[in-house]
């Protein structure tokens, strides 16, 4: 293995780990307020396509991010008026914004661009050069978001309350903390940062919008989370191991010493594992998954 | 039915809950309403797409064929989903079993070229790869959402492989070596559908006697609506919740057998498994807006198998074929609030 | 206490909830500042409703609050904490995961949302706090990993550190081993001797002797009298709480118990927290007759009743039913063996409320041959004519069989449950609470019912909190009081207040040495 191979890896590696991360981040935050989401494959489909369209009408590819952004926050508060004002089950609307992007997307390709499945983007989010490399901006954004989620989420009275909400809003609602206020703006917040996560993946690291680029993702983010006991600073590390494999997978294949799809299988058995409570103990919020009900 | 007695069309209906009948029906015409405005807003005609869908779907005795040929595996998978759902586990796991379904089939008949034989072997590998979620949630208490998504990109994976690999076809690498003549499923009259269908229609309504008929089934919905209450009835909530994961498997993976076991004229798994993947993720739709119940399911399964049908003479009036999936995407969203008709019922009142 | 002026004034309280149940008749309140007062009663005498009335928790269908002078009305636990009066519930509201202190600033933390928390600050003055008051609490451990006791006082430290003077504790002893509650009550005494109030719930006698300065006795929604502790006793307590005019007696004919169906030997029974439940205890239910176990509610019955019916498994000890040991079986293998149990929590457990009256008429049965086609398979049409019958038998007034059992009454659900029970043909009935939130009708039915039982020579164990309905029925009672039996005894052998004391903690054995003083 070469010192070329090895940078290969490490910056396709960090390229792959932000819309992870993000992802992760953000999911982690939800959950930790009590709110669960599967929705965020479909999310970062959705905002990757929507972004691009921003991008593309304002001239500049960051108001792609940040309309991938805003994308994103809309279908949080879909979710979240769903989930937490409703009461509704928490599984279901996920499945249905995952079916729902799946096929918005190739339709709105089609309709909007008048190409079949794919569009490339004529220009993309501008990178930093350092020696022969580039790398974005984004990689360096996306560990401020999570070194900030994580001290929000652990140091603040912010992130006190929320984690309250999601281990006991029974207790929190005593103390006078408006819980489900909290549980809102938090799955906002986690399917925001699944905008941005989209928005990157169109506007800034592939360049191209295409029918089913979200290739998973959004449930790859999932795995990270739980790999990561729920906290957005592991999530980064988790996140950057999930985007080796995939950089590892992609490097090993033309050499054919394993078969890829083991390597790809990787990441998932690990998370199972520690699900398992056999290595470590991942533990979710308490009260994850379950709306409240003030008596 | 003749085990339960004489049921007739009454006890039929009671089974089925109007408002929930109502609630399906109200969340596919906002699906649809929904749809038309967007196809509206891109300068499509919506009457003429949906009549083309239409047509597609029911217009002739071919297109009828189509409708049931598709709609087969999704009621399978859609049974999976509502086993567990009436369970109280939330079981996603459809997919991967449908994966190792076909798998099993293109494997076990190229051995023993015998139908039933294929179909065995799938349902059984199907239940076996629901083994480590049930398990898991049972001895570890880990939640099954978490477990079946990480095993259905497990099973994809592992299943991938074995397309390209050991069960590749030497002739056409990209597909699998195929179902030999003697195990595939015979076709009714000169049409795509094949007994499959029946089959799949069959099961379900196994499924609704095993569910309101057996002593298992009757723990089985007790521990879904109350695991305190079974436990004091005698019932035991973790052998309910093990079965209900087998039982499930076993329809999954029954489905992919068939899916392959009928694909004319290949009867092949396709490059990258593109014809067997996203089954499971369009049964949970079809059971969701079946009410999780095996009777509405057969009915919601012919409704998107009709969708799925109609959908390329929609094509040529022009419309992208998507915009089938946002109406999908839209029903279960709507399908997803809780008390809809109520909810509706309130706000028109208030509005008058 | 002549011209003392009280703290908190409680005139004409009235509560009546939704579904009609007066739990409060008018009720007058008077506390002091600076005194512990007892608020002592039994279960469902309207104690904790009144504190959560006057915790902000409950809005009183009428009445008047006064607290320091000014009269108040509260829309929620934040109100009536910012004038001072806080609550510690039976069950804490704790965020098990996060330590002390965070769970004692939780929304309280002081600055901004986005501001780090000062958690040396907030240690520096818990810590001040904590030595003022001469009680400690580790602030850095997860509360999971707290003591019981711990954990309380991790409660009433969250009260204190709002500034409260008015302290509730609601039954704060029902959860402590006896080396911790006199710690608490060490507590209680230096909060008291800082110029705090405090209001302490309970129904355990000797503890309200111990710590309290007067006792208010609360009975059925009404004060029956407030005394000075110190001139008060056990018996005169007792009689205040629990007494009773007139026991209108079933007619029940004289009879020659049989042979033991039930034995419990020495049944040592853990809680849901670790706790010792049940204590080594030790009875026995005969053919023909009706043992009931009075008691306040949090005493070990419900673990006792689930060791008994196959729903708990016990630490030491044994359960022998028909002489055979049933120690640890099963539900379903109980009633294969003969029982039958009416559970108390009818809504919970006893009932599939989303199911349909016929299919819970076989919930317990579904797998017996008279409900099989063949085996596996459920013959419905003969379950259908099962709840008929059950309907039929008991007058049950139900939309029809197959109507979801939710749309009855629960007078009727009840009816339908003793109905299902009894049709199991048992030889021992365990019915635990079988007329709690029951019209009266119903009520007297199945009283009447559980007495034919008896007469038809089945065994029956009834458990209940309602003292009326366990002097009604048995023929033995046993007064549980924190695992144990205070005594085993026939009704008409004591008085209601000997009864009274020993379910105040006073065993039979003791009860000539408290009655004096």
């Amino acid at each position: 293995m070469d010192v070329g191979a090895i940078i290969f890896l490490l910056k396709t590696s960090l390229m792959a780990m932000v819309p992870i991360v993000l992802t992760s981040v953000g999911a982690a935050w939800s959950e930790r307020a009590g709110v669960v989401s599967i929705g965020y494959e479909g999310v970062i489909l959705a905002s990757a396509f929507f972004g691009a369209i921003f991008a593309e009408i304002s001239g500049h590819a960051s108001i792609g991010l940040l309309g991938g952004l805003f994308v994103g926050a809309l279908f949080g508060m879909l979710h979240g008026f769903l989930t937490v004002y409703l009461k509704g089950d928490h599984v279901i609307p996920g499945i249905g914004i995952n079916l729902l992007a799946a096929g918005l997307v190739p339709f709105g390709i089609i309709a909007y661009w008048g190409t079949a499945g794919q569009h490339t983007l004529p220009f993309t989010l501008w990178h930093i050069q350092i020696g022969h490399n580039e790398f974005s901006p984004m990689i360096f954004v996306t560990i401020a978001i999570a070194i900030v989620t994580w001290w929000l989420l652990f140091k603040t009275p912010l992130g006190l309350r929320v984690r309250a909400c999601g281990e006991n809003p029974e207790a929190a609602d005593a103390l006078g903390i408006n819980v489900e206020k909290y549980r809102f703006w938090s799955t906002v917040y986690g399917h925001a940062l699944a905008g941005l996560a989209g928005a990157y993946m169109s506007v800034d690291w592939l360049g191209l919008v295409h029918k089913t680029m979200s290739g998973g993702r959004g449930f790859i983010a999932l795995a990270n989370m739980v790999f990561s006991n729920w906290n957005p600073l592991v999530s980064l590390i988790g996140g950057w191991l999930f985007g080796f494999f995939d950089a590892l997978a992609t490097w090993l294949a033309p050499k054919h010493i394993v078969p890829e799809q083991f390597i790809y299988m990787l990441p998932y058995i690990m998370t199972l594992v520690i699900v398992a409570g056999i290595i470590g103990k991942a533990r979710p919020p308490k009260a994850d998954g379950k709306p409240y009900k003030r008596e | 039915m003749k085990s339960s007695g004489k049921p007739g069309v009454g006890e039929i209906l009671e089974k089925i809950n109007f408002k929930a009948f109502v609630e399906s029906i109200i969340a596919v015409a906002i699906g649809f309403l929904i749809g038309a405005i967007i196809l509206l807003a891109f300068g499509y005609d919506p009457i003429k797409a949906y009549t083309a869908l239409f047509e597609g779907g029911l217009a002739s005795t071919e297109n009828i064929a189509a409708t049931l040929h598709y709609s087969t595996p999704i009621l399978l998978t859609a049974l999976t989903f509502a086993i567990g759902s009436r369970t109280g586990i939330f079981n996603i796991g459809a997919e991967s079993s449908f994966y190792f379904g076909a798998i099993a089939a293109i494997a076990f008949t190229n051995i023993w070229g015998n139908l039933w034989f294929g179909l065995l072997m799938g349902m059984v590998l199907g239940a076996l790869w629901a083994l480590p979620a049930a398990l898991l949630k049972v001895y570890r208490g880990v939640h099954e959402v978490i477990t079946t998504i990480m095993l259905n990109w497990i099973g994809w994976y592992f299943v991938t492989w074995l397309i390209v690999d050991p069960y590749a076809n030497p002739s056409n690498p990209i597909k699998t070596i195929r179902v030999p003549e003697s195990a595939r499923l015979p076709t009714i009259g000169d049409t795509i559908l094949s007994w499959g269908f029946i089959i799949a229609v069959v099961v379900a309504i196994l499924m609704y006697v095993l569910l309101w008929h057996t002593t298992l089934g009757f723990g089985m919905r007790a521990s879904g609506y109350n695991q305190r209450a079974a436990r004091y009835g005698g019932i035991n909530p973790k052998a309910a919740i093990v079965w209900s994961f087998i039982i499930g498997g076993i329809t999954s993976g029954l489905g992919g057998a068939m899916k392959i076991m009928s694909e004319f004229p290949g009867y092949a798994i396709s490059q990258g498994g593109a014809n067997i993947s996203g089954f499971g993720f369009d049964g949970i739709g079809v059971s969701l807006v079946g009410r999780n119940h095996p009777l509405g399911i057969i009915l919601s399964a012919i409704f998107f198998g009709m969708l799925k049908a109609g959908t390329s003479s929609m094509q040529q009036t022009g419309v992208p074929l998507e915009i089938v999936k946002v109406i999908q995407g839209i029903i279960i969203i709507t399908v997803a609030v809780p008390g809809l008709y109520d909810l509706l019922k309130k706000s028109f009142r208030r509005a008058a | 206490m002549g011209d003392r002026q009280p703290i908190v004034e409680m005139k004409g309280i009235v509560k009546v909830y939704s579904d009609g149940t007066r739990a409060l008749n008018g009720v007058d309140l008077t506390v002091y500042p600076g005194e512990i007062l007892g608020l002592l009663g039994e279960n469902g005498a309207g104690k904790t409703t009144l504190m959560k009335i006057l915790f902000g928790m409950l809005k009183p269908t009428s009445g008047k609050i006064i607290v320091k002078g000014e009269e108040v009305q509260f829309k929620s636990p934040l109100d009536a904490i910012s004038m001072g009066i806080g609550m510690v519930h039976q069950h804490f509201t704790l965020v098990e995961v996060f330590d002390a202190l965070h769970n004692i600033i939780l929304g309280m933390e002081g600055h901004g949302l986005f501001s780090k928390i000062d958690v040396e600050g907030a240690k520096k003055r818990l810590q001040k706090l904590m030595d003022d008051l001469n009680f400690q609490v580790p602030l850095d451990v997860p509360v999971e990993n707290l003591p019981v006791g711990v954990q309380q006082r991790v409660e009433i430290l969250k009260m204190l550190y709002r500034n409260v003077d008015i302290l509730i504790l609601d039954e704060p002893t029902a959860v402590l081993t006896p080396i911790e509650v006199e710690e608490l009550f060490q507590v209680l005494r230096k909060l008291k001797s800082e110029g705090k109030t405090i209001i302490f719930i309970s129904h355990k006698l000797n503890e309200v002797m111990e710590i309290t300065d007067r006792v208010t006795v609360i009975r059925k929604g009404q004060v029956i009298g407030t005394v000075n502790t110190k001139e008060a006793t056990p018996q005169l307590l007792a009689k205040m709480m629990v007494g009773r005019d007139v026991v209108l007696r079933i007619e029940k004919p004289p009879k020659e118990p049989g042979k033991p169906i039930l034995q419990v030997k020495n049944l040592w029974v853990k809680g849901d927290r670790g706790e010792e439940s049940v204590k080594g205890l030790s009875f026995e239910v005969r053919e023909g007759e009706i043992f009931g176990i009075a008691g306040v509610e949090g005493n070990g019955q419900t673990e006792l009743i689930e060791s008994i019916t196959g729903l708990r498994k016990p630490e030491k000890g044994e359960i022998i039913l028909n002489d055979r040991d049933i120690t640890g079986r099963s539900p379903k293998e109980l009633y294969d063996m003969g029982m039958a149990h009416i559970p108390e929590d009818r809504t919970n457990m006893g009932l599939i409320l989303d199911m349909t009256v016929t299919e819970n008429s076989i919930l317990g049965l579904q797998w017996r041959e008279k409900f099989q086609r063949f085996k596996g398979v459920i013959y419905w049409g003969k379950a259908r004519e099962h709840a008929k019958e059950l309907i039929e038998r008991f007058d049950i007034s139900a939309p029809g069989t197959e109507a979801p059992v939710k749309s009855l009454s629960g007078g009727n659900q009840q009816k339908l449950i003793v109905a299902r029970e009894v049709s199991k043909e048992p030889v021992l009935i365990v019915a635990s609470q079988p007329t709690r939130g029951v019209d009266v009708a119903s009520t007297e039915y199945i009283r009447n019912y559980l007495v034919k039982l008896r007469n038809e020579g089945k065994a029956v164990l009834l458990v209940s909190a309602d003292l009326d309905e366990v002097l009604q029925l048995s023929d033995r009672m046993g007064i549980m009081y924190e695992g144990e039996f205070m005594g085993v005894v026939r009704p008409e052998e004591v008085t209601i207040e000997e009864i009274g004391m020993m379910m105040g903690g006073i065993r039979y054995e003791e009860l000539g040495k408290a009655r004096g003083r």
